[in-house]
This record gives structure tokens, C-alpha cells and sequence, in this order.
């Protein structure tokens, strides 16, 4: 007797509906239609967007570690690493304080540092947007870079 | 004393080879489940790290991939839909390998690749991160899924 199809495809279809049901009703679970990474009070914006926002003369800040920013970065970007976020804060505060147009990025849909520097920045009164899928949607757009 | 070799079909129907290999694998994919079943938001971070799917389609992995996991390792331990969980896992195992190969191959560092636990990995390791144990280790699991996958012959009475 070979391997039942119907049998494989009810533990699939079952783990499915248990698993929905868990994220549902356990307390456990989370939107499933967003980034996990995204919380209440989180701006996200789509490239677009964000380009937008350059345009009008948006900050932009480089969440991601200062390597990456010093090889290329949006045009005016700023380095603000989550790694090093007091240090790099103490230095921008001045100008972060005088913008009112903030844009935060990391390195794509995997990279929460984005998400945590806008939440830093906006403990200490200061509203920043976060561009959604960082960097790789930006360039992906065809955006301009500086390097 | 006339000792023979025994043939490989008659070690593959050996009961205790099957039931070592159906508790064995059955129990590993159990306890690997719980965790993530426990920590689902967590797990889904860990997907995105593989950056194999989008966070939509990495979401739905980490919600529905832990109980299926379960399911099946609840059904090998148990004894019912034997060759059916086990080829289940079999398929999971393929894809989990493929994606580590994709992972490894695009130079991305995952250092908890989320198997058994999705606590945050305080020092990397090579046996918590993606890589060539990752690798092996499942291709070992995956044997022990084709094993219990073949048919056993009955022997004549």
C-alpha cells in the first residue's frame, strides 16, 4: 500500500488550521498582514513614499551599522547605527531636534534596527517614519544613492 | 552455526529499527515545535533572517509550520499515519535543506536558524547558526524519514 496523498495532505491542512487558530486565540499570536517587527505607534511608509519625502527635504537616517552607510546611503543620510544609537544620538540631537521630517532605514524586511531606532528617537520626543523593506527597497525602486 | 548477512530490506523491517527511528524522529520534531509554538512572533523573526520568503508568507511559516511539525511528530511517536508524518517530514526536511543551501550560498549570517529554539543566541555556534551542520544534520534526519517512508515487507508465516 503506497503512502496515502489524503492522509499527508489532512496533517498539512490540520497543522495549518491549529496553527491559525493558536495565533488567534492563544494571546500568543500576532498580525499576520505586517511586518512582526511593526508595533503600535510605528510609521511605516512605502518607498514612494519616503522618496517623496526626500523631496520635500526629509532627513533620512542609516540604522544600519556604519559600514554600510559609509559604502552608500540615501542622499543626506545620516549615521545613526542602533548598535551605537547613545553615542551617535548624543552628536545628532542638535539637528534631529530642529527636523521635523524624519525618515529611519535598515537592511530590509529582516533588519529590526529601523524599528528600534524610530521607537529610541521617539521616547525622546522626536517622530520618526521608517521606511518599509529598508535599503533593498529603496535601490530596488531605482532610487538615487549616494556612495 | 550458519550465520547470513542480513539483506538491507530485513534490517529497514527490523520492529525495533522502526520503532527507534519513529520515536526518534517523532520526538525530535515534538520538541522542536514547542518552543516556537510557545514563541510565534519570535519565530517569525528568525524567518526573516533566512530572507527566503517576504514577511507576509514568513509570517504564515511561523504560524503554521511549528503545528504541523507537531502533528506529525505527535503521529510517528504515536503509531498512526506512520509513512504519511513521515513523509510530511521528509518534505520539510527537502525544503529546509534548499533553503539553508540558499541562505549558505548568499553569504547571509543566520546565527539562531530557529530548529529547536527561538532564544536570542548570545554567542554564535556552529550548531545553533545556518550551515554545513544544519545541513547534515538533516540530511541524517532525512534518511531516517525515507526509512520509515519505504514499504515494509511482511514475511511469509
Amino acid at each position: 500500500m503506497g503512502v496515502r496523498v489524503v492522509r499527508m495532505a489532512a496533517i498539512l491542512a490540520s497543522g495549518a488550521l491549529l496553527g491559525f487558530a493558536w495565533n488567534s486565540w492563544s494571546g500568543r499570536g500576532f498580525v499576520l498582514g505586517q511586518s512582526v517587527f511593526v508595533q503600535a505607534g510605528d510609521e511605516v511608509i512605502e518607498p514612494a513614499e519616503a522618496k517623496a519625502r526626500l523631496d520635500r527635504g526629509a532627513l533620512f537616517l542609516d540604522a544600519r551599522p556604519r559600514d554600510f552607510w559609509t559604502m552608500s546611503h540615501v542622499p543626506g543620510a545620516l549615521s545613526l547605527p542602533e548598535e551605537d544609537f547613545d553615542k551617535a544620538f548624543a552628536a545628532l540631537e542638535p539637528k534631529l531636534r530642529a527636523t521635523f521630517n524624519i525618515v529611519v532605514y535598515c537592511s530590509g524586511y529582516g533588519c529590526e534596527a529601523s524599528h528600534v531606532v524610530a521607537r529610541r528617537l521617539r521616547e525622546k520626543g522626536i517622530q520618526a517614519a521608517i521606511l518599509s523593506e529598508g535599503w533593498p527597497a529603496w535601490t530596488d525602486a531605482g532610487y538615487p544613492v549616494t556612495k | 552455526m550458519d550465520r547470513r548477512r542480513l539483506s538491507g530490506h530485513e534490517v529497514i523491517n527490523n520492529r525495533w529499527l522502526q520503532l527507534a527511528l519513529r520515536l526518534g524522529l517523532g520526538g525530535f520534531f515534538l520538541y522542536a515545535s514547542l518552543d516556537k509554538i510557545a514563541a510565534p512572533a519570535a519565530f517569525a523573526r528568525i524567518v526573516y533572517q533566512w530572507q527566503v520568503v517576504g514577511p507576509v508568507p514568513a509570517n504564515l511559516v511561523a504560524v503554521i509550520l511549528p503545528w504541523i511539525e507537531a502533528l506529525a511528530g505527535v503521529l510517528l511517536i504515536a503509531g498512526l499515519w506512520k509513512r504519511e508524518a513521515a513523509a510530511v517530514i521528509a518534505m520539510m526536511l527537502v525544503v529546509f535543506i534548499l533553503a539553508a543551501g540558499s541562505v549558505m550560498a548568499r553569504g547571509i549570517d543566520v546565527e539562531n536558524c530557529g530548529c529547536v529554539s527561538t532564544a536570542k543566541v548570545e554567542e554564535p555556534s556552529w550548531f545553533k547558526g545556518v550551515g554545513w551542520f544544519l545541513v547534515a544534520r538533516n540530511l541524517v534526519l532525512l534518511g531516517a524519514a525515507v526509512v520509515l517512508i519505504l514499504p515494509r515487507q511482511r514475511t511469509a508465516s
